[in-house]
């Protein structure tokens, strides 16, 4: 069964909307060699008897707030596009649009936030120029230039080839992505324009990949199991992630969610499909949370996108450019505390995103089909990951720049 | 100087609690400090050994039966701004992880806008005290005496001094279990707990949770919540409205798995299981936690909305685990019908962090006061649930070197 795009955001020709599909297929591919079993598959199953379901983590980034603190977290995070392409990896990035109060102050004026998967962007950038401009255009409601989208020489990119065009897109607006070829052919890891950059367009960081999507959950769906006196029982998320070497991916939000539910599942004996359409979409957003002058924030300033209801990929949080108010002007009421919202870290805290997954029917595991596990069950120390000296060398950055000092959180004590 | 859980928390394979409970809620007076009021705990904490070994400091040679005693206590965050007090307030105790308070004028939110609310009464909320002990026990007495004895230390101290104990009674309550599994809404609603094997690595504080105050390692973070039903608002409903807000069979507690053709909610044909009438009885196990569903009615039933991360490792924060233990209360009251009815809800947890966004986020609990769709709301079901106590405790470690739990806090 073909996927429908992302979201079904656009309505795409056949040839575009197969050209999506071989990108998921050569992901799927390049995995089942290692990772193949019956528990995963790409046709979701449509009987009686499948369920969907939404598997849900929050957008913050999880390994400054385990590496450091939440405070750091929040402003390596917040630390524009160097926090954003170091942290936001959890397929959820955001951007902070700025602008100039009537005293000439700059500030916050409101966030764009993405879950879309830049492979969809490539692939239209590729075979389809036209498109992806409009799209562009759609969403920042700005028509860009073709040197804005495929490089500064670049008047016409339909006097390019096709590889030429992945190249030149990838450079300025989508990065490398991880992908070895495009890195060989000297696409930097992160885009060098600004339209992916001082814009949330589509997540940019290598590990928020369709690639790495179809690892995790291909890596978690096989039925991983330890023996007990009693029996075989489900391995834990320690023992799994352990036994293959990947503990750093334990310690994130996104890939232990993605992983034991389809672990979750096998175990079952169900299946494991991505729902059509495969994307990675919000889930729910406390937007009550947030107040201006006491009252809740206007619906306006909360404007979901870039998809159908219950699939939206893109969500712009804030004032419009009509409006005077700034992003700073907005309260944000925690527990027993209120603060004023100073970036995207505040909002994406509030927000659940995840991808769907159909499974299948519970059907017998048989014994050979249990992937048994013998590791150590230990806690894994996600402070003391890997992860943590790249957030910590960040934080080194960010010291020298703003000096070390941490500006206190600005507060507003609650009566008792 | 490695600790362990206190007792009182029953999550080992095969553990229930006992039947009684008491929280007890200690206010620290404004003029004493740290040293004083650690001197006070001490001996309340020497007396309470005494009560689970059978003594009454009252009747010397006469023993007792403890009814199974057990003590636990948790400090709240004010305790950190006593005069002098040693320990400093952990990071995961931030105030945002907690509840809001009550407003001056009575109710508000507990969190958020549209969640729990404190009953329009409450103008004060009693359970954000400096420190909350609880005594569980198989019989009411075990449970009663202990409060009276604590009453007795803290009256004879006010006696001998200036007048006034560094600690006072702020609030005591009250409740026990059921043995029917059921709530005062007659459903099944709180039968779905963690399993025993994933119970620890949700309750204890590791060293990663406890972010840098290793002092708190392998203690735990107490949640209360005393919650009333507001019965006549959900008499008002039919069997099938309440069903499908609640996500279970009313009778047989068999989960909705879907609605028929008529709309009416449709149980798992499979639960009970044959010989069975109820989903408590051995055999119905595996349906005391409901499976995922498609449907969207069902899947913003109270049981769905409560446990959305089912196949997230229950260990991870991101899955919003809790471990419950719950007691049921009954108590009169000069409002008609002549009593409240409701849940002293206990959680324990390694950050407050996961109850609070179980009870905030939009989709979870935080946008609806007990289940339902969130626009679509049967008269009064937003308030069918109030608050009249929340507080939130850190529960420290036993430590050998220490006279009593957290000991070092104020000495």
């Amino acid at each position: 069964m073909p996927y429908d795009p992302p979201g079904r955001a656009d309505h795409l020709p056949d040839d575009l909307v197969g050209r999506w599909n071989g990108l998921i297929e050569a992901a799927h591919a390049a995995h089942e060699p290692a990772l193949g079993s019956r528990f995963f598959s790409l046709e979701p199953d449509t009987g009686a008897d499948a369920t969907t379901v939404q598997v849900g983590w929050f957008g913050d980034p999880a390994e400054p707030g385990f590496c450091l603190d939440p405070e750091a977290a929040e402003q390596l995070s917040d630390w524009g596009v160097r926090g954003r392409h170091e942290l936001h990896n959890e397929y959820c990035e955001y951007a902070v649009q700025m602008a100039a109060d009537a005293n000439g102050v700059v500030r916050p004026k409101r966030v764009q936030v993405t879950t879309e998967l830049a492979e969809y962007w490539l692939m239209l950038a590729t075979w389809s120029p036209p498109t992806v401009r409009e799209l562009v255009e759609e969403v920042l409601g700005v028509r860009p230039t073709w040197q804005e989208l495929y490089g500064p020489g670049v008047s016409d990119p339909e006097a390019l080839d096709p590889r030429q065009r992945t190249v030149a897109f990838a450079t300025h607006v989508a990065g490398n992505g991880g992908d070895p070829e495009l890195a060989e052919a000297g696409v930097p890891a992160q885009p060098m324009g600004t339209l992916n950059t001082a814009n949330a367009l589509f997540i940019t960081h290598p590990i928020n990949g369709l690639d790495d999507l179809l690892y995790i959950v291909m890596f978690g769906a096989r039925p991983y199991a330890r023996q007990t006196p009693d029996g075989f029982q489900p391995a834990s998320r320690e023992e799994i992630f352990r036994a293959f070497d990947v503990e750093h991916l334990a310690c994130r939000h996104a890939d232990p969610a993605a992983a034991m539910a389809a672990a979750g599942a096998a175990v079952a004996g169900r299946t494991v499909a991505f729902t059509n359409p495969l994307g990675m979409y919000l889930k729910s957003f406390t937007a009550e949370l947030f107040t201006l002058d006491g009252a809740p924030v206007p619906d306006e300033w909360v404007r979901f996108s870039r998809g159908e209801p219950d699939r939206f990929q893109r969500l712009e949080f804030g004032p419009g450019d009509d409006d005077p108010h700034f992003l700073d002007d907005v309260t944000v009421t925690l527990g027993d505390v209120e603060k004023r919202v100073r970036g995207g870290y505040q909002v994406v805290r509030q927000l659940e995103v995840g991808p769907f997954v159909t499974l299948g029917p519970e059907s017998p595991v048989a014994d050979d089909e249990r992937v048994v596990l013998q590791g150590s069950d230990e806690p894994i120390r996600c402070n003391e990951a890997r992860a943590c000296e790249s957030v910590k060398n960040l934080q080194t950055r960010f010291e020298e720049q703003h000096g070390a000092t941490r500006v206190a959180p600005r507060t507003m004590a609650r009566d008792r | 100087m490695a600790g362990t859980l206190q007792e009182g928390i029953f999550h080992s394979p095969g553990a229930s609690p006992p039947g009684h409970c008491t929280l007890m809620f200690l206010r620290a007076d404004p003029d004493t400090d740290a040293e004083e009021v650690g001197e006070l705990l001490a001996e309340l904490w020497a007396m309470y050994r005494d009560l689970t070994r059978g003594t009454v400091r009252d009747l010397p040679g006469q023993p007792i039966a403890s009814g199974g005693l057990q003590v636990l206590i948790g400090y709240g965050p004010k305790v950190f701004d006593l005069a002098g007090a040693r320990r400093t307030l952990p990071k995961t105790f931030a105030p945002e992880l907690r509840f809001r308070s009550a407003s001056p004028s009575g109710g508000g939110p507990l969190l958020s806008g549209r969640g729990l609310h404190y009953a329009p009464d409450i103008k004060q909320n009693p359970a954000t005290e400096e420190v909350c002990v609880q005594f569980t026990a198989d019989t009411a007495l075990g449970v009663h005496r202990p409060a009276v004895e604590t009453w007795k230390v803290l009256h004879d101290r006010a006696g001998s001094a200036l007048g006034v104990a560094p600690l006072a009674i702020s609030a005591v309550f009250t409740g026990f279990q059921r043995a029917d599994g059921r709530s005062w809404i007659d459903f099944h609603d709180g039968i779905s707990n963690l399993r025993s094997d994933q119970r620890s690595r949700v309750i204890e504080i590791d060293g990663e949770t406890a972010a840098g105050d290793d002092w708190i390692i392998a203690g735990t973070y107490l949640a209360f919540l005393r919650l009333v039903v507001d019965l006549p608002r959900w008499r008002g409903l039919t069997r099938e409205e309440q069903e499908l807000l609640v996500g279970r069979d009313k009778l047989t507690g068999s989960p909705i798995v879907g609605r028929t053709s008529e709309g009416d909610p449709r149980p798992d044909p499979r639960c009970p299981v044959a010989g069975t009438t109820q989903v408590i009885e051995a055999g119905n196990e595996k349906f005391r936690e409901p499976e995922v569903v498609d449907d969207p009615l069902v899947q913003v039933s109270h049981v769905h909305r409560a446990n959305q991360n089912r196949f997230e490792d229950a260990a991870r924060p991101n899955s919003l685990r809790i471990f419950r233990q719950g007691y049921e209360f009954f108590e009169p009251s000069p409002v008609a019908p002549g009593f409240r009815a409701g849940l002293n809800f206990v959680s324990f947890q390694d950050t407050p962090e996961r109850l609070i966004r179980v009870l905030r986020q939009q989709d979870w609990l935080g946008d609806v006061n007990f289940g339902g769709e969130r626009d679509r709301q049967p008269p009064g079901m937003d308030r069918l649930l109030t608050v009249r106590a929340a507080g939130i405790y850190l529960v420290p470690p036993l430590v050998a070197e220490e006279t009593f739990p957290g000991a070092r806090i104020f000495a």
